[in-house]
């Protein structure tokens, strides 16, 4: 989970790098109690906030503080709504330095990255070590010892400060914070944060349903990773790797999912059968695609009667094509039953096994959804 | 031969009497892999069909000095755990197949096997088949002769799932396989892609490779670099997907944890090229494979 830069700055307050004096507006009409000269910080998950207008210096009392605060409130960034602002007491820097850590998939390990420069690090000498604090200038050893703290305290994926500033008394100030939790080791980390979503949006109803679907029930797993997509295909695919490669299929034939989302590690029907019906009850589909590889253990006929139950409390009653292809233990059986399901319910079924090439089954689906129209 | 698992193969399972754990044990038996004891703290004296459980890795290995291989089915809270007590008894092979451990663990795990010498697959791994030897993990299934047959082709994929969808299609093909890896698609796995291509270099059995990948960190970078570096001289089919999650906003978590994108690091187009500039063959769906290796 990517942490707001005021979430971010509590942490680093808690293992004690110091951070400028602060108050976070949730609202244009709160009084601001910083004292001059301040600093408006949009608090925005989307990088390059600066460039975008999100950062507001207010030095004298003739700049209008209020009508700053109003401005930021009405602004977007990247798409994103300006639900907060964090104001801040200005700092008067000297130095400046970017420093993280974070873990490399060339060491396998933790590392640190440091050098000079605060926004647009790139090709300023910045530079990735193993964690060695001797690396750095003197003074900032100690900051940087607070930051690894916060790093593995709080098991974080990314922890940065950029800028981080030397003033003129030579105190060491973290001015901008970006965390990423590691959402697996959410179970032994005692601070929570609300949910957010990347998108620029509240999630969709549909996407906090099929999130919970896991909720209690750790076999196998279906719609904890679920979006809504502004496609018209329903597209209720198979295994982490796979799914990928099927989306690409689809997309690369200008098929326009309507949703993204996986099952895999043999899930129980129950699951299947809510995953179906969140994603179909999205309104205007052409077409529903049911798609997976040859699976190493997954049932495939308890996860097609899941799709199944599913399918049949949709109502209207779906009359878009239906295309299926899986392959893996008990797939016959599935098939078997579906056929005679599709006649005598009328469901407009295509059924493919695992003769059939997985991501060629993009075409066929794209075809019958929009018709035979090539791209 | 085959790389990893063979015939001198002897596994121990820790986590045997969880539901996974007992699954596989089951499994890997059918399928003629040596299984020679489990371990589940607390539970020892109890058998798991027909495998002795201990309560420790030290107890199981004075019981079965022929052990040489572990294989990690416990929950993410305890893997570490588990790991660390398999490296320090110098257990040389680790296969985990528990997902989503935090990164801390997986890292800290990684430190300590390259400090013992033992090697590491995974975590989030489906396991490891040489066909018609044996199995480690739940690669195959119950069954795993369906899709999996022995030949001389090796295959390398972070998604367990493709896999055995690649296999399959091999399989139809008549095309076997010498040994399937599933590393995992967590950003930190213990064996990268270079890594098993150093074993399946030294392979006879093995004549060319099939790599799975997909966006995200720099193992397929690291593969294309070993490549050019000279240290893999067989032909290489490589298949790179996740060209959907770049249109998904920076930082969108999928199934795959590895599968992310921060920057320009790790983006389909870095792979490809790197891919292709040292040489391998680029499959563009996984049907074109068998025809790309002939």
């Amino acid at each position: 989970m990517l942490l707001y830069e005021f979430e971010g700055k509590k942490l680093f307050k808690d293992c004690g790098i110091q951070v400028p004096e602060s108050q976070l507006l949730e609202s244009e009409s709160q009084r601001v109690r910083v004292k001059l000269p301040l600093v408006f910080k949009a608090q925005v998950l989307s990088g390059k906030r600066a460039d975008s207008g999100g950062i507001v210096v207010v030095k004298g009392k003739g700049e209008s503080v209020k009508g700053e605060v109003k401005k930021l409130f009405s602004t977007k960034i990247n798409g994103e709504r300006v639900e907060k602002v964090l104001v801040e007491e200005a700092i008067d820097w000297e130095k400046e330095y970017y420093l993280s850590f974070s873990y490399s998939t060339e060491t396998r390990g933790p590392v640190l990255t440091f050098g000079e420069g605060g926004t647009g690090v790139e090709g300023k000498g910045v530079k990735t070590y193993p964690v060695d604090f001797s690396v750095l200038p003197k003074e900032l050893v100690e900051t940087a010892q607070k930051l690894w703290q916060v790093f593995t305290k709080y098991d974080c994926e990314l922890a940065e400060i950029n800028p981080l500033v030397i003033d003129k008394a030579g105190k060491v100030w973290a001015l901008d914070s970006k965390v990423i939790l590691d959402d697996d080791a959410d179970f032994r980390r005692d601070v929570k944060f609300p949910q957010r979503n990347l998108f620029g949006r509240a999630p969709t109803q549909r996407e906090i349903e099929a999130r919970i679907i896991d909720e209690g029930d750790h076999r196998g797993t279906a719609g904890s990773v679920y979006w809504d997509l502004p496609g018209d295909i329903a597209v209720i695919a198979a295994g982490g790797g796979g799914s990928i490669v099927n989306m690409d299929a689809l997309l690369n034939l200008g098929g326009k999912p309507a949703n993204y989302t996986e099952h895999s590690g043999n899930p129980p029907r129950e699951k299947l059968k809510k995953l179906t019906k969140i994603i179909l009850s999205k309104p205007g589909l052409k077409g529903c695609w049911f798609v997976g590889g040859t699976a190493n253990f997954t049932d495939i006929y308890e996860t097609l009667m899941g799709f199944v139950e599913g399918l049949r409390e949709i109502k209207p009653k779906p009359t878009y094509p239906i295309v299926i292809r899986r392959g893996g233990p008990r797939d016959k059986e599935a098939f078997e039953e579906l056929k005679d399901i599709g006649k005598k319910e009328g469901f407009d079924f295509h059924i493919y096994g695992r003769e059939t090439p997985m991501t060629s089954t993009a075409k066929i689906m794209k075809e019958l959804a929009y018709g035979n129209i090539s791209n | 031969m085959a790389i990893l698992v063979t015939e001198k193969t002897k596994v121990l399972i820790q986590g045997i009497t969880g539901k996974e754990g007992s699954k596989v044990a089951l499994q890997m038996k059918n399928y003629g892999t040596k299984v020679l004891a489990g371990v589940t703290p607390g539970k020892g004296g109890q058998e798991i069909h027909g495998v002795p459980v201990y309560n420790t890795v030290a107890e199981a290995l004075e019981n079965h000095p022929g052990i040489n291989t572990s294989f990690v089915a416990v929950p993410n809270f305890a893997a570490f755990g588990a790991i660390k007590e398999s490296i320090d008894n110098k257990i040389p092979l680790i296969n985990i197949l528990t997902e989503h451990i935090p990164i801390q663990d997986t890292a800290k795990a990684i430190a300590l096997a390259r400090k013992k010498n033992v090697r590491i697959i995974g975590p989030s791994s489906i396991g490891i088949i040489s066909p018609g030897i044996g199995k480690v993990g739940s690669i195959g299934g119950d069954d795993p002769r369906g899709v999996y047959s022995k030949g001389s082709v090796g295959v390398i994929s972070k998604s367990g799932g493709m896999a055995s969808e690649v296999s399959w299609i091999l399989t139809k093909n008549n095309i076997g396989q010498s040994t399937v890896i599933g590393i995992g698609g967590d950003i930190l796995v213990g064996s990268s892609f270079a890594d098993l291509m150093e074993d399946f270099e030294k392979d006879d059995a093995t004549k060319a490779l099939v790599l799975f990948g997909e966006i995200g960190g720099t193992y397929e970078e690291e593969a294309a670099e070993f490549i050019k570096r000279g240290k893999f001289s067989k032909p290489v089919v490589a298949f790179v997907s996740g060209l959907f999650a770049e249109t998904l906003p920076q930082g969108t978590k999928l199934g795959h944890a590895g599968a992310i994108i921060y920057g320009e690091k790790g983006s389909y187009k870095s792979k490809i090229k790197s891919l292709e500039s040292a040489g391998a063959i680029i499959a563009k769906t996984p049907d074109e494979i068998p025809n790309l290796l002939k």
